[in-house]
């Protein structure tokens, strides 16, 4: 699994396109249907999954577990959202944290971690590109 | 040996920080600033105590003036979190200049110290303009944070557990 991540707009889904070659059929939004995860090459938006599963009741590390079983070589989107001030409605403090430990552990299982800034890629884990 | 550590909500800073001052021998002393208000930051402050159990730390809790604490001479100190002080200076002690007080306090505690590590957060980066008082808190933490950075000998960016190395050399224990 690689990951990619970074702030929001920073280039993360036309550096997957253009890096791993993928059409946008092959890349599927964290907020779609299980199936559709499962099977899809690419997903963007990680952090729509987190907040799907907070509405849900569900938790989303544990569903993240189970889609990284299912799906070993599926690369992986997520933005970084837990840099900014610690927001006053309780739901919106539980979604930032769990983003941040979702991040966590998708990065302890990623073999390769790529974070975009201003478009610019730094590979922070793994071999470079 | 000074170094900051980082990042943002739940990047694992605390789980860094506690790896390197682990991996030395001399006493350790932990510093905690988080007022003990309400529910969730009760939860938090047993969180951080349960991945401190049987390592060895003696926790100071100060949530204020941490120049005051006596500490002996050559240990180690973790201080959570630069966020908190902050607050607490600007806003329980109406201290004019935090970002000052505090990186003075800070020299003054690790000039005896053989390691210091302070844990910091990242509170500037949702583009969203906030009331003044927010605006100035985040003024100060941005100002207490450079001028850490600025003392540090090593200053580390925890990015989803994965520790950035942002001045100086990663320390061994975490390669």
């Amino acid at each position: 699994m690689i990951l990619i991540i970074g702030g929001s707009y920073q280039g993360k889904t036309v550096f997957a396109v253009s890096t791993f070659g993928l059409n946008e059929k092959e890349i599927a939004e964290g907020g779609d249907a299980w199936e559709r995860l499962k099977n899809a090459k690419c997903i963007r938006h990680f952090e729509a999954l987190v907040s799907a599963a907070v509405k849900e009741n569900k938790d989303p590390l544990e569903l993240t577990e189970k889609l990284l079983d299912a799906a070993t070589d599926v690369i992986i989107i997520m933005t970084e959202i837990g840099c900014g001030i610690i927001p006053i409605e309780r739901s919106e403090r539980i979604y930032r944290e769990l983003v941040g430990k979702t991040g966590c552990l998708l990065a302890g299982r990623a073999e390769k971690v790529i974070r975009l800034v201003c478009g610019i890629p730094s590979v922070i884990k793994g071999e470079s590109i | 040996m000074f170094i900051l550590i980082t990042g943002g909500c739940k990047n694992g800073k605390s789980a860094i920080a506690e790896k390197i001052i682990c991996s030395g021998g001399s006493v350790r002393f932990y510093i905690a600033t988080m007022q003990p208000f309400g529910k969730e930051a009760e939860i938090a402050i047993n969180r951080h105590r349960e991945m401190r159990a049987g390592k060895n730390f003696k926790t100071v809790e100060k949530y204020t003036d941490i120049g005051d604490i006596a500490l002996p001479e050559k240990c180690s100190v973790l201080l959570e979190c630069m966020g908190n002080l902050c607050a607490n200076e600007m806003f329980s002690a109406g201290c004019a200049d935090p970002a000052g007080k505090i990186i003075r306090d800070i020299r003054k505690l690790s000039d005896h110290t053989e390691l210091f590590i302070a844990v910091t957060s990242q509170v500037g980066g949702d583009g969203i303009e906030y009331p003044g008082e927010t605006m100035k808190y985040m003024e100060s933490l941005g100002r207490l944070n450079s001028g850490l950075a600025d003392m540090a000998d090593i200053v580390i960016e925890a990015v989803f557990g994965i520790p950035v190395v942002l001045k100086g050399e990663l320390p061994e224990c975490l390669y």
